[in-house]
């Protein structure tokens, strides 16, 4: 006989109450776990000149190093880099920043997480003497940071054994970088992710090993789109194998607009410039901040270039100024505000300039055609403009004292050395070093070592960094030693 | 009845909503004239062939190591002008979705250069010379076959280029992605038969027409011919039709019109040709659209002038050459005009096997059983035009911007104009065809030297089909009589 069906006891009063404390319980932690997870804050900044220094372009969102790994790393493994710290890369701290110009923050999911922006390339340091305090300027090429060797530095880490969460995160709760949850989540999610990502980082850079070693204040500007579109690297031609190239200034892009821009003028537009430059510093067509790389391409317009800082002599100046109106002027401007001139911003041909051909034909027609995709989903900001050229352009010498050393691939140390003829000047010379040298017009070059810190040096024999070209007759490589003289003289005052 | 009212809403919204994401067909935005309509616009391809347009942008990406060098798409030989967002030959059209199909431009625009550093120098209706479309027709199938073919892998790559909605991530995901794999993997069981081995390849700058055109429209079965043939030249198509005049290689079709339609079905245009004629009223206007399209084409392809040399050309020598391509001195052999002029008594016509004796495999991919299947298929589409046919031998077409049709021979078997007044003995027997850079001298592509060789595709006359006899007259001429006619042919 089956047993009389028991009324069901009513629930009892506290544990209703119990079920209401949970409800409201879990209801809190879904809403704070909602808007902690689905955070996306760049850290921002009021002035414009910091903004450029360390806003974000995006590029963290799909890039991002979390910031307690990147404070951690060069404590965990200071033996992949050159010195202490990434400062020994060259990376330039102001006073009280935890974080080196060029490198930005914005918290992606609950995380903290940097990247590099603009600034990592386009600021550099100047030092009158070696007993100096650096000026940190922006808009100049960085002349300091080698991020050939963070890229390498990056791959070895992903590489160690001592990379792993649980050697991070101690460090991590050390230097209070983070909070537990965080901590934690890295520990056991963040450390392998970043590793699998460094490792096809790592792969994806490859193609560095058949160039030059790039030093600081250089890079390759068009092997990495093609990595980006997947091209079968292993298949590239020998000679668009080197591209290295020496970061150009920026400043004054109001007056650049329509220009064939690069160092092979390949793009005319401003904007499509900046949005390939900014696949540089991570951000993807769909994670670009457009509104912080608007406000920074605002900025650049017209942003200028400081004044020479050192003693001009006013009467040799004047003197050099119509030696710079018939050699120069037709392509690299009236004067380093005015850029009139027929050929200014025009590409002359490699035949004509015979200047190194590499960084030319690094760049392919088949990249240019494909590039033609990138930003399709957002069609006013597609790439229209990537033009396949023939030459290198010639550009505005605006700041002209600050872009040392020479030509695209930086094979010259100084201006003077660029008006010798090319047997003249120097074979191998050092780059990296911030002190400046008033009477050649660029930074000294002749310095190995400062302290502890050795600097570059460049082989000028070495495929990509040919010094030669740029030079002969129409060039002002033989012009007299007096006409030399002014003429740099008057190019200070750009 | 509440409940019934609220089911029928409920319907008639999932069918808004599935023809809005699916079917809703938007108008190509306008194009600046008609070559650059023949470059990029559609032909009605995207209904049946259309490939989604994030799944056909990504999948260069996804498969480098199925694609035969660097360059995405551009590495297939495609013409891609800077700027571009698709290559020459292909079009963009959104129906649901956007969509990716190809054009007649596919195989019928070309390019030259003066030099290696020079830039492509695009030429409307040029035969696509330096496009190897069977290559590419095998990427599709060895990334239809790969197990990265999955919305995971694919989805990761696209949303590195675009945001998608989260309704189209999952039409992504669950529809466009899966039935895109299999209606590639459909397509290359259809293919099947150009992948027997040892069979001959396309190569660039060619395909197999009649294979084509036989195993898509006609139920005939796979049988042992192979007519690997280039793309023609289509410019000044004014000057083929007539009473008794033929296209195609082997006078196939007797109108530009039916050329046109069946080589635009061929490429998947709409109408589908399995929809018979009295289905719904829609398909009426798709197939009126099409046929108006093919009108269109006609007439502007009738009018487009062929290119004009872009070298220097000794007028003299050339005035030279004019009398012995008239052939008032040279006998009936040496008399390029009356095969090759227009209006003449031999042009546009069938010069039978026996006297032209070139390759004949070509000739011999066709047949009348095959004509008389895809007259008929045609008609059950509705569409009226004049019938194909079947014939024994090559036509004889005029020599308009012949410069830019080279290689030559209907199978490509001779690199330049020289070696076709070579006697064939003396013609190359292995160059490589698809590299630009022309030669003004032999007057046709440089076909040797490292840069060809990166850029083209060796083409072997030895291979069945790509033999390289016959066509022998003029080959008995002097030096100087060659280079005269030459120098006049560049003016044609």
């Amino acid at each position: 006989m089956p047993a009389e069906p028991q009324p069901p006891t009513p629930p009892r009063r506290c544990c209703r109450w119990v079920c209401w404390f949970a409800g409201i319980v879990i209801a809190v932690l879904v809403v704070w776990a909602a808007a902690r997870f689905t955070s996306d804050k760049p850290v921002t900044y009021a002035g414009n000149e910091d903004h450029f220094k360390y806003g974000s372009t995006g590029g963290e969102r799909s890039s991002g190093i979390p910031y307690s790994i990147w404070m951690a790393l060069p404590e965990l493994f200071p033996q992949y880099l050159p010195g202490k710290g990434l400062q020994s890369l060259g990376f330039l701290y102001e006073p009280g920043k935890d974080l080196p110009i060029g490198v930005s923050k914005r918290r992606v999911q609950g995380i903290d997480r940097v990247f590099l922006n603009c600034a990592v390339c386009h600021v550099g340091s100047v030092r009158d003497t070696p007993a100096s305090a650096p000026r940190f300027i922006v808009g100049m090429p960085s002349n300091t940071v080698d991020l050939q060797g963070f890229e390498r530095f990056l791959s070895a880490v992903a590489l160690d054994k001592d990379f792993t969460g649980d050697r991070i995160a101690p460090v991590i709760k050390r230097m209070g970088t983070d909070d537990w949850l965080n901590r934690e989540l890295i520990r056991y999610v963040g450390v392998d992710l970043m590793r699998d990502q460094l490792v096809s980082l790592r792969q994806m850079f490859s193609f560095m090993d058949r160039e030059p070693v790039f030093g600081p204040g250089r890079f390759d500007t068009f092997n990495p789109p093609k990595v980006l579109l997947n091209f079968r690297m292993d298949m590239l031609p020998p000679e668009e194998w080197v591209g290295v190239c020496n970061f150009p200034s920026i400043w004054h892009q109001r007056l650049r607009e329509g220009m064939e821009l690069h160092w092979d003028g390949n793009n005319i537009s401003v904007d499509e410039r900046n949005r390939s430059a900014a696949f540089g510093t991570g951000a993807l067509p769909p994670t670009l901040d457009r509104a912080s790389v608007r406000r920074t391409a605002n900025w650049l317009l017209d942003a200028a270039p400081p004044p020479y800082p050192y003693p001009i002599d006013a009467a040799l100046a004047s003197k050099g100024k119509p030696v710079y109106a018939e050699y120069c002027a037709r392509c690299h401007g009236a004067s380093g505000t005015d850029f009139a001139g027929d050929l200014v911003g025009k590409v002359t041909p490699i035949d004509l300039i015979k200047t190194d051909r590499h960084r030319l034909d690094s760049y392919s027609f088949a990249l240019c055609v494909n590039q033609g995709e990138l930003y399709a989903a957002y069609p006013a900001e597609r790439f229209q403009h990537f033009r396949k050229t023939d030459g290198y352009a010639n550009q505005p010498l605006d700041g002209i004292w600050l872009r040392s050393p020479y030509l695209h691939n930086g094979s010259v140390p100084n201006l003077w050395e660029l008006l010798e003829p090319a047997s003249k000047r120097t074979a191998t010379f050092f780059r990296g070093y911030d002190v400046y040298d008033q009477k050649n017009v660029g930074f000294v070059a002749n310095v190995s070592h400062e302290n502890e810190k050795a600097f570059f040096p460049l082989d000028t024999t070495l495929p990509g960094n040919g010094n030669y070209g740029h030079e002969g007759k129409a060039f002002g490589t033989e012009l007299s030693e007096d006409s030399k003289q002014a003429l740099i003289e008057y190019l200070k005052t750009f | 009845m509440r409940w019934l009212i609220a089911l029928v809403a409920i319907l008639c919204l999932v069918g808004v909503f599935g023809w809005y994401k699916f079917f809703r067909e938007v108008p190509q935005p306008p194009f600046a004239n008609e070559g650059e309509r023949f470059k990029y616009g559609s032909i009605g391809a995207e209904n049946t062939r259309g490939i989604p347009y994030w799944i056909w942008v990504v999948l260069p990406r996804v498969f480098p190591d199925f694609v035969p060098g660097p360059g995405g798409y551009k590495a297939f030989g495609v013409v891609w002008e800077p700027g571009q967002e698709i290559p020459v030959g292909f079009s963009k059209k959104t129906i649901g979705f956007p969509r990716i199909a190809n054009n007649c431009a596919i195989c019928h625009v070309g390019t030259w250069r003066a030099s290696e550093s020079d830039l492509p120098h695009v030429v409307v209706g040029a035969p696509a010379h330096t496009s190897n479309l069977q290559s590419m027709i095998r990427f599709l199938t060895n990334c239809a076959a790969d197990p990265r073919f999955n919305a995971d892998t694919l989805l990761a790559q696209i949303e590195r280029e675009t945001k998608l909605s989260v309704v189209d991530r999952l039409i992504y995901r669950f529809a466009l992605i899966p039935l895109t794999r299999s209606a590639l993997q459909k397509q290359a069981t259809q293919m099947a038969w150009m992948n027997r081995p040892g069979w001959p390849d396309w190569g660039k700058g060619r395909d197999d027409p009649m294979n084509l055109t036989k195993y898509f429209m006609t139920s005939q079965p796979v049988d042992n011919t192979t007519g690997q043939a280039d793309f023609p030249s289509v410019w000044n198509l004014k000057i083929r039709n007539g009473d008794g005049l033929f296209l195609n290689w082997s006078c196939d079709t007797p109108a530009v019109i039916s050329v046109l339609i069946d080589s635009a079905l061929g490429l998947g245009a709409a109408p589908d040709p399995t929809v018979p004629l009295d289905t719904l009223n829609w398909k009426f206007k798709r197939r009126a659209w099409f046929v108006n399209r093919m009108q269109e084409l006609d007439a502007y392809l009738s009018d487009l002038a062929p290119p004009a040399y872009p070298f220097p050309i000794d007028a003299a020598l050339a005035a030279k050459g004019k009398v012995i391509y008239a052939g008032e001195t040279n006998g009936p052999a040496g008399k390029c005009v009356s095969c090759h002029d227009p209006g003449q008594a031999h042009t546009n016509r069938l010069i039978p096997i026996a006297d032209i004796g070139t390759d004949r495999n070509r000739m011999d991919t066709w047949n009348q059983a095959a004509a008389d299947q895809a007259n008929e298929k045609v008609k059950e589409i509705g569409i009226i035009r004049p019938n194909m046919v079947k014939q024994e031998g090559y036509q004889s077409p005029p020599l308009d911007g012949l410069w830019m049709r080279a290689p030559y021979l209907h199978n490509g078997s001779v690199p330049t104009l020289s070696d076709l007044l070579a006697p064939v003995k003396d013609r190359p027997t292995a160059f490589h065809r698809g590299y630009d850079v022309y030669d003004p001298a032999k007057v046709g592509f440089i076909t040797t030297g490292d840069a060809a060789a990166r850029d083209g595709w060796m083409e072997d006359t030895s291979v069945r089909g790509n033999g390289n006899q016959g066509h022998t007259y003029g080959t008995e001429l002097s030096d100087a009589d060659k280079i005269a006619l030459l120098e006049y042919l560049k003016t044609l």
